[in-house]
């Protein structure tokens, strides 16, 4: 699954079946399309790396996108998690960057090219190969920063993170009652003992 | 209108009444008592003057990058060990997790407020001594205390309702308690099946505007966050402001004390530090007062040694630094079939206190709490690193499923208990690593005791059964190990009446030097039941107290 054919695989636009994607649902199709293009348009961006050349982001870009796939739902691609993970390895994860391209080399040779080229089940079973490693464990780490940090640190595009999640944490103030439960003791509905 | 006083600016070689090393709860109650008293008052912060405007919603930041820890172990170079045959190294995450800031831990706190009760004061007694421990009854109180607790109560903020078993207090709550959350709920529903009480957790949060300061706005980012509208009841919001309008205490931001230097008559005479810009200062003083937190307090005092105190500053006893104690915990984990929205307000809105006090039926000594709270659920990064089930599959599609599933239908519930004081658990210098000062590290050593330990996993089992009365739809745990790191840092410089086997005396004053004050967590003899903050509060009030007694009677 390359970069180009993850970004046009509106499938998370298809059903209302599963878990979280009601916000984006909400949102209507419009806003939805908006959304993708913009996380699309800016990851396709050839001048949008800081560090990364283009081979080690497209690796990246398909790993995190393994960890958080894209399903009927939203994942890595559609929150720019490779814009995070490049944002950080050129600055708080600096000191990284250096064992990330030399990983990314190794998982490369390891399956005979580049990983980014690779089909989803293939590059499953070639990270279930180094999932308990460091290398996999720094760019799970990575990715899920990047799915859910503020968008300020490149991933997370519009919100995509935490929309999928229910979290509208950006708000900042809320009024009683939260959620089913407190709603429920509140109206008196139930004995809440 | 009045006019403020300016700011005053102490010079370095003239004595200034009293230093303060630390600003956090105790340090800021103590420069807020002293200086609106009449004392000049100087206190040495080392983390920046951050106002509540500058605290941010930053999970990334702020959990995993310990924006207000000061950076981490990178910059601290705490270690850690279990044993004393290891050699410590420097974790991922921080061992003493304290913030660097002005108003310290109260400015990160979740703000759990809990008074101990009169057993935690005198519980040696009320039990048997407990081999291989340095269990102990406290020189103080509850009775004595009481007063103090409720100054807490009526200067900081406190929000809350009595519970059936609390301790006696001498004036109601000032604020209601914060309304229930879908968490409290469903605790209340699994107690009421299981016939345990529930009642409404005790906040140092303001469930309405108090004293000036605005309510809370429920916005979620209390634990590990700095509140951006001051609701919470840290220093910096309450006593910090009150200080500085005495135009009598100097708050020296992102000052390092290293050294606390004594004279010839034994007496401490100036503290030694690193300015902002890494320049060595003194801050010549008539009296010093440590309230740098259970880990910083005795790591100066040993980095304070001298010919005269080889082993340390106000170390004769050998205890400075011993009896390390975190408050043991442990979590159950449920998901329900309904949104719980937990991550929106303060973590707990209810709490069981049914197993506070030590049971010898249970095998073991100990007691505990147990609360409701969104624990991994209250932020995102979190939930996805901490909070899944063990059965779900740590990376693709159905992880991905899960973290959207539950994030909105998940809670904990959280077990705390007591932690005996032991030798080996102590933090001591470590002989290699350094901090970003090129101070040397605090090295902890510590593994719980087995009671402990045991008292965790009966909280757990409770919280399991709880969760399922509750009507979880899945529910998990992961098992009690030896803790590797604690906001909670007690006992380090016990007070107590022998010199032989205490620091400080009931008026936190060291035995061996007059004018040498500590009072943090570090004095503390029993860890209490895992909310220890009200009483470092209430125990820098008493401090207070006595020290301007002290002072009256030029007998300092």
């Amino acid at each position: 699954m390359s970069h180009q054919n993850t970004c046009t695989r509106r499938g998370f636009m298809g059903g209302a079946a599963a878990t979280g994607a009601g916000a984006f649902l909400r949102l209507g199709a419009p806003a939805l399309a908006a959304i993708t293009q913009a996380a699309c348009g800016a990851r396709d961006d050839g001048n949008a790396f800081a560090v990364l050349g283009a081979d080690a982001a497209r690796d990246l870009a398909a790993m995190a996108a393994r960890i958080l796939p894209t399903t009927d739902t939203p994942g890595a691609s559609e929150a720019g998690v490779i814009h995070f993970i490049d944002q950080a390895l050129g600055d708080a994860m600096a000191d990284s960057l250096p064992f990330v391209l030399e990983q990314l080399e190794a998982l490369d040779a390891s399956v005979g090219g580049r990983f980014a080229a690779l089909d989803a089940a293939a590059q499953d079973a070639a990270l279930a190969g180094i999932e308990d490693g460091p290398f996999f464990s720094l760019v799970y780490m990575m990715t899920i920063f990047g799915f859910f940090s503020m968008s300020r640190y490149g991933g997370n595009r519009d919100h995509v993170g935490w929309k999928l999640i229910g979290f509208d944490g950006h708000h900042g103030a809320w009024q009683y009652p939260f959620g089913y439960y407190d709603a429920e003791a509140q109206r008196g509905d139930v004995d809440a003992g | 209108m009045t006019s403020m006083p300016g700011k005053p600016s102490f010079p370095l070689d003239t004595p200034v009444d009293f230093v303060i090393v630390g600003s956090g709860s105790a340090g800021g109650i103590l420069a807020k008592e002293l200086s609106t008293a009449g004392f000049d008052v100087v206190i040495l912060e080392q983390g920046p003057y951050r106002k509540a405007a500058d605290f941010r919603h930053d999970e990334l930041s702020v959990i995993f990058r310990d924006e207000l820890l000061g950076g981490g172990t990178a910059a601290s170079g705490q270690t850690f060990r279990h044993d004393a045959d290891e050699t410590a190294v420097r974790p991922r995450r921080q061992p003493a997790q304290y913030a660097q800031t002005v108003g310290g831990s109260s400015a990160h706190f979740t703000a759990n407020f809990w008074r101990f009760r009169d057993i935690d004061f005198r519980e040696r007694s009320a039990l048997d001594s407990i081999a291989g421990t340095n269990f102990a009854d406290w020189p103080i109180t509850y009775d004595e205390l009481e007063p103090y607790y409720t100054k807490v109560d009526w200067e900081i903020g406190v929000s809350g309702a009595p519970g059936p078993n609390d301790a006696r207090r001498s004036k109601p709550f000032p604020l209601p308690p914060m309304p229930v959350k879908s968490s409290g709920v469903l605790m209340e529903r699994g107690a009421k099946e299981l016939g345990l009480t529930c009642q409404p957790e005790p906040h140092a949060i303001l469930s309405q505007p108090f004293n000036g300061r605005a309510a809370c706005i429920n916005c979620g980012y209390c634990m590990f966050f700095g509140c951006e509208v001051g609701a919470k009841s840290s220093t910096l919001a309450a006593m910090i402001p009150l200080a500085e309008a005495s135009g009598r205490c100097e708050i020296r931001a992102e000052c390092a004390a290293y050294r606390v230097e004594t004279d010839a008559n034994g007496r401490a005479s100036e503290v030694l530090y690193y300015d902002p810009d890494g320049n060595q200062r003194g801050q010549k003083a008539k009296a010093v007062i440590l309230s740098a937190n259970g880990v910083e307090t005795p790591r100066l005092l040993l980095m304070s040694a001298s010919a005269r105190h080889p082993d340390g500053l106000a170390n004769s006893s050998g205890f400075v630094g011993r009896n390390l104690m975190f408050n043991a915990h442990s979590v159950a984990n449920g998901v329900f079939e309904e949104p719980l929205n937990d991550y929106k307000g303060v973590q707990v809105t209810r709490i069981i206190h049914d197993f506070y006090d030590a049971d010898p039926a249970r095998g073991f000594y100990g007691g505990g709490g147990l609360d409701a709270r969104p624990l991994w659920s209250a932020t995102p990064i979190l939930h996805a690193l901490e909070g899944m089930p063990p059965d779900v599959p740590s990376w693709g599609a159905a992880f991905k499923d899960e973290i959207a599933h539950n994030f909105t239908r998940q809670m904990s519930i959280v077990g705390s208990t007591t932690s005996l004081a032991q030798d080996r658990n102590n933090v001591t210098l470590d002989p290699e690593s350094r901090d970003r000062w090129g101070r040397p590290a605090a090295r902890i050593t510590y593994r719980d005791h087995d009671d402990d330990l045991a008292m965790a996993t009966f909280l757990q089992d409770h919280g399991m059964a709880l969760l399922d009365a509750a009507g979880a739809t899945k529910a998990w745990r992961r098992p009690v190990e030896p803790g590797t790191n604690s906001a909670h840092l007690l006992g380090t410089c016990r007070m107590g009446d022998d010199p032989a086997t205490s620091v400080v005396n009931r008026d936190h004053r060291s035995h061996d030097v007059p004018n040498l004050f500590l009072c943090d967590g570090s004095s503390f003899v029993t860890s209490g039941r895992g909310q220890p903050t009200m009483t470092i509060m209430a125990l820098a009030f008493r401090a207070a107290d006595r020290i301007k007694a002290a002072a009256a009677a030029n007998a300092i």
